[in-house]
């Protein structure tokens, strides 16, 4: 009988250790409790696809690292992915789906035409649209629901302007850009601050994405003898334009934006990369943070992302969307695109893991410090960090 | 800014580059002339050329003349098919043209989605590097893929009119082209006529493919987007007139390339679509030129016939 006890005793004990075990760990599980969606429109296919499956990917991955560590108060956060193709048509069905089908209260969305396209649907249906690698300047100005975490094109092609025109003394630029969304804008911009700063720009011409041959635009180019040429172009067209550019013996400084910054680039012009500077918005691997993030990636996909900076705010996204949530339900507010505006504008500074601080400022912008990299011996290496 | 140097540079540069237009150009005008088939499933046929190719050097890193021959292989097999399991039942059963046009449309979509699904739609070339070495030339610079691009096309394009002009199946492609009814009557079997046309047709477009996707980053879409270029030079050129598509391919290459020293770069592409538009509108039968008859020269049914006999 005292051993049966005695075994009973026992049995409580491991019983009450076991619960107290797994209360303990309840929070970390996140499994329990509603989830809460949001929603992910990125390129899975597609000539821009290459980027886009990095992007989700990196998403997924601080999903993932957030619901390990016990969600947002104990409920898991649940992405909900759909393709675009870049596409800004297919990008409206894809809000569509989100908004109707869904419900979200919030998705992410990037390239600047499916953010435009976009930007009414969400008005609308009053979802908030959080742009996240579009640099277009206009997304600051598609309404109430659209929002960037993103620099804009204004941030990293001033910083780039300014410093070829001050710092590195180019006096004479040619500016080429892509007739579409992502070139004409950001070559305005380029434009007028490298002419603000003292610079001179000699030839600014666009050419159709369609394009496959650009001597006629290069030669005009060489004849009006630039110091620097600013592309402003994709990453289908550029390379194409730098080759072509080596090949008619045009040797000068070319820059160019985030876009570029991949060994694919380097890989297909080899030593005619040398020199090509190149914009990043995130920071480089001297960050430890960073260099953690890619060792992950080095990991699992034995390379870097295409495009680190672009999936460096695609992790830190599902972060911010995290702390919204969690004050939404500290308020015990419904879970609306309405409401997660107003929690989103009310903490309006938010400490993202890879990117670091991010406020999103009432006029739609964010602002935070440029690095420009240079491809020196085969390499991107970090050449400036222009604040 | 039209110095001498600048207009030798852009019409060499056109000359070169036309190459992969006046085959793509000369493909699509050949069939339509002997088969009547407004062949839109070319495209199919240049996508799944430049991906044999791809992955024979781009990935499996064979030599590039195994990726030559994979790209007329890819070509040829995509040809063959759309003949034999689809022009040919659809002139059995008698369609109408709009019809087989809408089937070639079809097929070409659906090569570009297979290719997508299994090359991704990331663009890349046959080659790993975009470079090619430069010669100067006087102050011209020639790149190492222009030579090759320009001979190899002279080549195709003697080949084409040699085979049409001194052989009994070109003789016979001819007469099918004029009255492919009569030609039956007279002993041309013309199933196998419209065999072989497709087949020139791959070859014309395995080189192009190959030419082009060494130069140049390609897509599954691409080959829909270049279409519209073999389109309008066949058009332009007079509908069968294949010299009046070569030099319309050629002329249609140049503008395109030095029309940005005369005109705002961003109206460059506007151009073909302008140009297809007033031809459409204005020379429904193409610009007149000259038929150079030397070359295709026109064949009764009845002239190939008695020769037959003759020689039988």
């Amino acid at each position: 009988m005292g051993n049966v006890k005695r075994i009973l005793m026992r049995l409580g004990m491991a019983l009450a250790l076991s619960a107290g075990v797994v209360f303990a760990m309840a929070p970390a599980q996140a499994q329990d409790k509603t989830p809460l969606q949001f929603g992910l429109a990125m390129p899975l296919s597609g000539s821009q696809s290459l980027y886009g499956k990095d992007q989700v990917q990196a998403a997924e991955w601080a999903v993932k690292d957030i619901n390990d560590k016990g969600g947002v108060d104990g409920h898991p956060l649940k992405m909900i992915v759909l393709d675009t193709q870049a596409d800004p048509q297919l990008g409206i069905q894809a809000a569509n789906k989100l908004i109707s089908v869904e419900h979200v209260p919030a998705f992410i969305s990037a390239w600047s035409a499916v953010v435009k396209a976009i930007a009414p649907v969400a008005n609308d249906a009053k979802v908030v649209q959080l742009s996240v690698g579009a640099n277009s300047p206009d997304i600051a100005r598609l309404g109430d629901y659209t929002y960037t975490t993103f620099p804009l094109a204004d941030v990293d092609i001033r910083a780039l302007a300014k410093y070829e025109a001050t710092t590195l003394g180019k006096k004479r630029a040619a500016v080429l850009y892509i007739n579409n969304e992502t070139g004409t804008a950001a070559a305005q911009v380029y434009k007028d601050i490298f002419t603000k700063n003292g610079g001179q720009i000699v030839d600014y011409a666009g050419y159709d994405p369609n394009a496959s041959d650009w001597t006629g635009l290069l030669l005009k180019v060489r004849a009006s003898n630039p110091d620097v040429v600013h592309i402003q172009g994709l990453v289908a067209d550029t390379p194409q334009v730098v080759a072509q550019m080596r090949q008619l013996g045009l040797n000068m400084t070319v820059s160019s934006y985030s876009a570029i910054y991949n060994q694919h680039f380097l890989d297909q012009l080899g030593s005619a990369a040398e020199g090509i500077i190149a914009t990043s918005l995130a920071p480089g691997l001297s960050d430890p943070k960073v260099a953690d993030y890619v060792t992950r990636w080095k990991k699992a996909t034995n390379r870097i992302p295409n495009g680190l900076p672009y999936t460096e705010y695609l992790y830190d996204a599902p972060y911010l969307i995290k702390d919204v949530f969690a004050s939404m339900l500290k308020n015990n507010e419904k879970l609306t695109g309405e409401n997660f505006r107003k929690e989103m504008l009310a903490i309006g500074t938010f400490n993202l893991p890879l990117t670091g601080k991010t406020t999103m400022s009432a006029d739609h912008t964010v602002n935070k410090p440029v690095y420009l990299v240079q491809v020196k011996d085969g390499k991107w290496q970090q050449i400036a960090e222009v604040k | 800014m039209l110095t001498p140097i600048i207009i030798a540079q852009v019409l060499w540069t056109s000359l070169a580059t036309s190459s992969y237009y006046i085959l793509f150009s000369l493909a699509f005008s050949l069939v339509l002339k002997i088969n009547g088939a407004f062949n839109f499933a070319q495209a199919a046929m240049m996508t799944a050329a430049f991906y044999a190719a791809y992955t024979l050097v781009g990935i499996a890193h064979l030599p590039a003349w195994i990726g030559f021959l994979g790209a007329i292989a890819g070509s040829l097999v995509l040809a063959l098919l759309t003949e034999l399991l689809g022009f040919r039942l659809l002139r059995r059963r008698r369609s109408e043209q709009l019809f087989v046009f809408i089937f070639t449309l079809i097929v070409s979509e659906f090569v570009a989605f297979i290719a997508m699904l299994i090359f991704g739609s990331y663009p890349t070339t046959i080659f790993s590097s975009l470079l090619w070495p430069v010669t100067l030339v006087g102050t011209v610079a020639v790149s190492g893929w222009d030579i090759p691009a320009i001979l190899s096309t002279i080549a195709a394009i003697a080949i084409v009119f040699l085979l049409l002009r001194f052989t009994r199946i070109g003789q016979a492609m001819t007469a099918v082209s004029d009255n492919a009814e009569l030609a039956e009557l007279y002993g041309i079997k013309r199933e196998r006529i419209f065999l072989v046309t497709m087949i020139v047709a791959a070859l014309l477009v395995g080189l192009g493919m190959f030419l082009y996707g060494s130069r140049a980053q390609v897509q599954p879409n691409t080959a829909i987007d270049l279409m519209i270029f073999a389109i309008a030079a066949t058009i332009m050129g007079g509908l069968g007139n294949l010299a009046g598509t070569i030099v319309m391919a050629l002329v249609l290459g140049i503008i395109q390339n030095g029309s940005v020293l005369f005109i705002p770069s961003e109206w460059q592409g506007f151009l073909l679509y302008a140009f297809l538009f007033a031809a459409i509108v204005f020379l429904p039968n193409g610009i007149r030129l000259p038929e150079w008859r030397r070359m295709s020269r026109r064949v009764s049914a009845e002239a190939v016939s008695a020769q037959n006999k003759q020689e039988a």
